[in-house]
């Protein structure tokens, strides 16, 4: 084992995630998921990714300073924990890591599934697991977490650090079409191959092509 | 149930009747002949397991563990007695002009222009394992299409002859609903009905859209009408509160899991009824088998390969094989006689046995008139304003909008249930997981390279909070007319199974009644989410040259371009394959499900409807399982000489 501590696991994880140390060491699924990354990315290599990680996080340009095979192997760290499942790799990441694992996702495990962080972020629960009882699904869900609710949690973060190719934060009454899924083509595209969305068809240009027609 | 029989125990006996296939039409129809008395065998091709709660338990683990959360994923494979699986087909990347734009790689053999996206499975409890369980029964108008809308195939009996049926089905079943508002419909019609079960609880998406839509007016532009709608509660074959005054006053209990006692008397809202109940709350036939009486034999593994043919018009009885390790199909073969047979297989699999066979076909319509309920599915995003709205939660739909299965539009383009989703952007998008994929930008772009854009940390908690917390989806199921060229053939000298059996060859098209009744539900949707404030998001051009399945181009005569992209998915609802009628020569079974040809030959499932309608079949098809019980008993009675056989003691708890 190379000396990465559970506990220096979870706190940097803490920061790719936006979930609290409390909410990671109560998945259960600390260690696994060290050994699913250390596995997935290479001993040694994952050694050097580390070290990348936690010093891009000190950035203030934050992850934007990462190699882009490193913020590839910190995205899929970050998909593990919300999903449980190993994502697929852009391959051009894959095939820089030299992996010889197959380059498809995959659940790390049963429970794993179960305690995936996306479900909490809207006051979910896991489909098929912790079942919240007859007749909840009619109650009002409580509001997400405010950005500063969650961010509080995480002391003093430069702006734009968890940002990648964008200046400003995410609009989310015009969220960008490229954070979004497309329709998935067919069922055996897994959730980490479904492309983004396509940019919607110009309504203002269709508009007026059709005024003029008329 | 007495627990699974040996094939070789059955071998050349003689029954009163033999059952082909254990899921819901086989099973009640098992049940009911059982409980006279009549010696049943079931012959069920595929595994068991189930019936017991580590075999469920084990499939639940499975489940949890597949990334690709389809209908099948919590039962193994088997290639004694293969399943198609929604995994089987794959779109092609840049397809040639007038080309099918996909593959298929399973059990199916797809030739059709467009693919037949619909699975069902093999196993104990047939495709019953995995269903969603929405039971609403079709309306009168659905029985009559040709006569009164121009289209489609007429049945030759009506909504009021399954009432009472439909009433036993419900009681079998465990349907949860609210009658009165199926009577607003119009498709309840005893004024005193009750169901077994109060209504499942509406979401509180359901609540959402009422508050924010109901009453409105939807303008339908491809019927030319304008709808006022309205949510209307799902009746489900799902436990809910028991109704005290069901039957009278004197109740109902609901039925709970199979192999474990007083469990799974109410749904939790597990939230993943498709494909398994975790606490089997969600009814399966698992149930009906649990109270099947000393006459009825189960036999597991069997997988009939043909009928026989006896004296005259009858059936002597089927030729089966028997398999012990599903991986390698090394099989044996035996024969049973009875003096009736039912194929109660499946749509697609009762006639596959029917063309092999060699039977029941004079009117050449065996296979022919394959349907489904070819589902649109659109999604949106809410309001920002309005905050989460609770995706993911409770039974995958409890209310939908009803107002465009009605009325003369009818004539002019397909019908349509809008069953509002409780489940998210799931199936249209496979959320939420791909939101998370897409969000962060994982899995590098088309050309393979690590994307330039994502999010991390904070910023991404808060950005799948909201965009996940507003995700609504609407499924729009579009009625299919029946149409004698979309159907199953058999092609023994090419495509055979493992076992030697021959493939079911699909040829599926969608005619344009059918794609004028999805264009209409994809603008319906399109004007309900504009109405309620959201973000229609609903896009089914390809992405990077790939066309979605079922993706078709639909012209139109207002849009700029003059065509719109569309794409449907297979709801699971495969129909028409034995049609009933009552001509001879253009339908293949009677009123009662038996076969024109052979009167001691059953054909049961959807496969006898001559049109699927504007509700899930299955209610009906478990309506129609029960009236042809009644027959076959009377047969069966008049054959032995009105001597009835002593019922035997019946089996009603499960044993713990
Ligand atoms: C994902 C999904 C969701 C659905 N949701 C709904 C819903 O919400 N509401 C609704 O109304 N309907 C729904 N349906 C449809 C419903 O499941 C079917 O209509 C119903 O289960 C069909 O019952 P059946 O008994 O006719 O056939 P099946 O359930 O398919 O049973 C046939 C049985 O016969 C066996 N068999 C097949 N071939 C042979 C052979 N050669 N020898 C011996 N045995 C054989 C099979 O193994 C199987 O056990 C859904 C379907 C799917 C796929
Ligand atoms: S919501 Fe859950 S508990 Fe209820 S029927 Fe569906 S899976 Fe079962």
């Amino acid at each position: 084992m190379t000396g990465i501590s559970e506990q220096e696991f979870v706190r940097t994880c803490v920061r790719l995630t936006g979930f609290t140390e409390y909410d990671l060491y109560g998945t259960g699924m600390a260690g696994l998921f060290l050994g699913t990354a250390r596995d997935q990315v290479g001993e040694d290599r994952f050694a050097v990714f580390w070290a990348a990680l936690k010093k891009a996080l000190d950035d203030p340009q934050g992850l934007k300073t990462l190699t882009p095979t490193h913020l590839e192997a910190a995205r899929a760290l970050t998909y593990l924990w919300y999903t449980g499942a190993w994502p697929r790799l852009a391959p051009a990441a894959h095939a820089e890591l030299r992996r010889q694992q197959a380059n498809t996702e995959f659940m790390a495990a049963p429970a794993a599934y179960t305690e995936g962080l996306v479900w909490r972020t809207f006051h979910g629960h896991p489909a098929g697991a912790k079942a919240p009882g007859f007749g909840t699904w009619a109650a009002k869900p409580p509001d997400v977490p405010a950005t500063g609710e969650a961010q509080e949690e995480q002391a003093e973060e430069p702006a734009g650090a968890y940002r990648v190719g964008m200046e400003e934060p995410v609009a989310l009454d015009e969220v960008p079409h490229d954070l979004l899924p497309a329709f998935r083509a067919s069922r055996d595209i897994a959730p980490s191959e479904v492309p983004t969305a396509r940019a919607p068809e110009a309504d203002g240009a269709a508009q007026q092509q059709k005024e003029v027609r008329a | 149930m007495n627990g699974t029989a040996a094939a070789w125990d059955a071998d050349r006996r003689r029954y009163d009747a033999i059952i082909v296939g254990a899921g819901w039409s086989g099973s009640l129809i098992a049940e009911r002949l059982g409980a006279k008395g009549w010696q049943v065998l079931v012959l069920e091709a595929g595994n068991g397991g189930d019936e017991t709660w580590e075999g469920h338990l084990d499939a639940v683990r499975t489940f949890h563990s597949a990334v690709a959360k389809v209908p099948n994923s919590p039962y193994r494979r088997n290639t004694a007695a293969p399943s198609p699986d929604v995994l089987d087909l794959a779109p092609v990347r840049d397809p040639e002009p007038g080309k099918p734009e996909f593959t298929a790689n399973g059990y199916l053999v797809q030739q059709g222009a467009l693919p037949y996206g619909t699975d069902y499975l093999r196993a104990l409890g047939g495709t019953g394992m995995h269903w969603l369980g929405a039971v609403p029964r079709m309306h009168a108008d659905d029985f009559g299409t040709d006569t009164d809308y121009g289209y489609g195939r007429d049945w030759p009996i009506g909504a009021e002859d399954l009432q009472r049926h439909y009433a036993e089905a419900e009681r079998a079943m465990g349907v949860a609903g609210d009658a009165d508002e199926q009577r607003k419909l119009g498709v309840v019609t005893d004024p005193d009905y009750v169901y077994p079960m109060h209504g499942i609880p509406q979401s509180h998406i359901d609540d959402y859209c009422q508050k924010r839509v109901g009453g409105h007016e939807i303008h339908d532009e491809v019927a030319g009408e304008t709808y006022t709608i309205n949510i209307t509660g799902l009746p489900q074959a799902r436990n809910s509160t028991p109704d005290p005054r069901y039957a009278g006053g004197a109740g109902y209990r609901p039925k709970g899991a199979v192999g474990l006692a007083n469990y799974g008397e109410r749904c939790v809202g597990n939230a993943s009824c498709v494909p398994i109940c975790p606490v089997q709350a969600r009814s399966t036939p698992l149930r009906i088998q649990a109270g099947f009486s000393g006459s009825v034999t189960v036999a597991t593994r069997s997988v009939v390969t043909r009928v026989l043919r006896g004296r005259g018009a009858y059936v002597r009885g089927v030729e089966y094989r028997t398999y012990g390790d599903p991986a390698t199909p090394v099989s044996r073969s035996y024969t049973a006689e009875a003096d009736v047979v039912v194929l109660a297989a499946h749509a697609i699999e009762n006639a596959r046995l029917l063309l092999f066979s060699e039977l029941a076909n004079g009117s050449d319509q065996v296979g022919r008139n394959l349907m489904d309920h070819p589902t649109m599915v659109a999604w949106g995003l809410t309001a920002e304003a309005d905050g989460n709205i609770g995706p993911f939660r409770g039974p995958g739909h409890t209310s939908g909008w009803e107002e465009f299965r009605f009325g003369d539009a009818r004539g002019t383009r397909a019908p349509f249930r809008i069953e509002i989703g409780n489940w998210g952007w799931g199936w249209a998008n496979g959320a939420p997981m791909s939101n998370v994929a897409t969000a962060l930008g994982v899995g590098g772009d088309a050309a393979g390279e690590v994307r330039d854009k994502g999010i991390f940390g904070p910023e991404l908690r808060r950005f799948l909070g909201s965009t996940i917390g507003r995700q609504l989806q609407l499924q729009c199921a579009v009625e299919q007319a029946a149409d004698p060229e979309n159907r199953v053939t058999i092609d023994p000298r090419k495509h055979r199974d493992a076992m030697g059996n021959p493939r079911p060859v699909i040829a599926y098209d969608l005619d344009e009644h059918t794609r004028k009744g999805v264009y209409a539900a994809y603008l319906v949707a399109g004007r309900i989410f504009a109405e309620m404030g959201a973000q229609n998001r609903t896009d089914f051009r390809p992405v990077g040259g790939l066309p979605p399945l079922g993706h078709f181009v639909y012209p139109t005569d207002d849009s700029v371009d003059g065509e719109v992209h569309l794409a449907y998915h297979g709801a699971g609802h495969g129909a028409g394959t034995h049609v009933m009628g009552a001509d001879r020569s253009t339908s293949v079974v009677d009123s009662h499900q038996r076969t024109h040809d052979h009167p001691n030959l059953y054909a049961v499932g959807c496969g006898s409807m001559p049109s699927i309608g504007t509700s899930n079949p299955t209610v009906t098809m478990a309506a129609l399982a029960l009236r042809s019980a009644e027959r076959i008993h009377q047969d069966l009675a008049e054959l032995h000489g009105a001597v009835l056989p002593r019922p035997r003691t019946q089996k009603t708890e499960v044993p713990a």
